[in-house]
């Protein structure tokens, strides 16, 4: 949905248009549940934050103002909705849950004909992958699946989890390079910086 | 020339393509004259690029096609919930009063369970302050308190009932013995003890109701001492004895004044 496109449809949820809301849930369903997801890696309580995000988001259209960007305010939500979430969670450790890529390949759609080896390799690399988001710190993952996933900008990024630019950019350098060393061997800088 | 930390710290902008056109421009001068940060770039390029395989997740079609009417009906329930908690929300004054009825109720229980005093324990009159019984100098007694002089008086009544009856059941009219029964004496005595029996049972009030049981008992059988003939038979003594050993009279005696404290006679108090 382009920024013209969102904006209309504030401007149409804030008149009180009984179907600007259902064409809300229909047009962004899909990413809040994605973010959901990233943030618990449950499918369960994915759907469980998704709902109540927009239940959220019904509530408060009398809040919504003209011209705010309305992706980011939903995400606004949905981030803080997944952190209530996590926060009233009971602990678990990461062994104790589920396996993600089995998850993974049920869900995901499947590979154009692969071959055994393909898939088996594919399969391994998702694998890889979801172990190192695993290893992200709440931030990390957000900032990241934001960027990735969501195709929200640094600065985007910043107005919704509510930090600074800086902060965004280091948590994404930090989470990219912790992906990297997770799918190959890691290089540093020898300099660590300081060459002029 | 910038330092490497902060070009580094751009190459996510740049390999997501957030760069301007002077600050791709200026990293790609950078990453030319740096082989350590082109590295670094090319690798972690390459790591966003395999991200590639894990696509964002998805649920499948017909998960999607539901999931309107789901939230529409878990809206509709978050909605009616809070009227519903409304309507059945106890008034925070029924929570103090249920709680005062309760504590009431609990001390009334205590008192009635655990703090009662055993029935032995009870004596049920107190000497009144005017009036005496029966011209033996004890005080009358009043109903609805509790002394320890009732108690004795009590069981000075049974002791003496006791007595009386032991020397008419034992006696033998007929044989010459110094321990025979003499009449005038013992129906004296009968008729003061139902005099005496009279005050009790009027001082019991039902607070002792085996006790007031074995008052009536003796009563008949005191009635029939003190309507002795003078010169009764051997048969009228049998009708008494019959009557004594029926209702288990002395045993009855007996079992009472054990459950009592012995109260110690005072001294120059008449005897059977």
């Amino acid at each position: 949905m382009s920024h013209e496109d969102q904006a209309r449809l504030a401007d149409r949820l804030i008149s009180g248009d009984p179907s600007a809301f259902r064409e809300l849930v229909e047009a962004f369903k899909r990413k809040v549940y994605g973010l959901a997801y990233e943030m618990t890696r449950n499918h369960a309580d994915a759907e469980d934050i998704s709902q109540i995000t927009f239940m959220k988001i019904h509530k408060a259209i009398g809040t919504l103002k003209p011209g705010y960007g309305l992706s980011t305010w939903i995400y606004q939500i949905a981030h803080n909705s997944a952190i209530d979430h996590l926060r009233k969670k009971p602990f678990f450790p990461k062994e104790a849950l589920p396996s993600q890529t089995s998850e993974r390949l049920l869900d995901g759609p499947p590979d154009s004909a692969p071959g055994p080896d393909k898939v088996a390799e594919s399969a391994n690399l998702r694998g890889r992958i979801d172990e190192a988001l695993a290893g992200f710190s709440e931030r990390e993952r957000a900032v990241f699946v934001l960027r990735h996933y969501h195709d929200l900008k640094v600065r985007e990024i910043a107005q919704t989890l509510g930090i600074t630019l800086g902060s965004v950019k280091s948590y994404l350098f930090r989470s990219i390079q912790k992906l990297q060393k997770a799918l190959g061997d890691a290089e540093t800088c020898p300099d660590d910086g300081e060459r002029p | 020339m910038k330092r490497c930390r902060y070009w580094r710290m751009r190459i996510p902008e740049a390999i997501y393509g957030e760069l301007d056109a002077k600050g791709r421009g200026e990293m790609d001068r950078h990453i030319a004259a740096c082989k350590e940060c082109a590295a670094l770039y090319d690798k972690m390029a390459a790591a966003v690029r395999k991200m590639e395989a894990r696509p964002a997740p998805d649920r499948p079609p017909q998960y999607w096609e539901g999931y309107w009417d789901r939230l529409e009906a878990r809206m509709a329930h978050e909605a009616e919930a809070p009227r519903v908690r409304r309507t059945l929300r106890i008034p925070a004054w029924a929570y103090s009063a249920a709680s005062a009825v309760l504590l009431v109720s609990l001390g009334i229980f205590i008192g009635r369970t655990l703090l009662r005093p055993r029935p032995e324990l009870i004596p049920v009159a107190r000497t009144a302050s005017s009036g005496t019984a029966m011209g033996t100098g004890q005080p009358a007694l009043e109903t609805g308190s509790v002394t320890p002089a009732f108690a004795i008086r009590a069981s000075r009544y049974l002791k003496r009932s006791r007595v009386l009856l032991l020397a008419v059941v034992n006696s033998e009219p007929r044989e010459e013995d110094p321990f025979r029964l003499n009449l005038p004496l013992q129906k004296r005595t009968s008729e003061e003890l139902l005099q005496e029996a009279a005050v009790l049972k009027k001082g019991l009030r039902s607070s002792d109701r085996r006790l007031e049981r074995l008052i009536s008992d003796l009563e008949m059988i005191l009635l029939q001492i003190a309507n002795l003939a003078s010169d009764s038979d051997d048969s009228d003594i049998e009708i008494i004895r019959a009557g004594v050993e029926s209702r288990d009279i002395l045993f009855k005696i007996n079992l009472s004044e054990g459950r009592r404290p012995s109260p110690k006679s005072p001294a120059g108090q008449p005897r059977a």
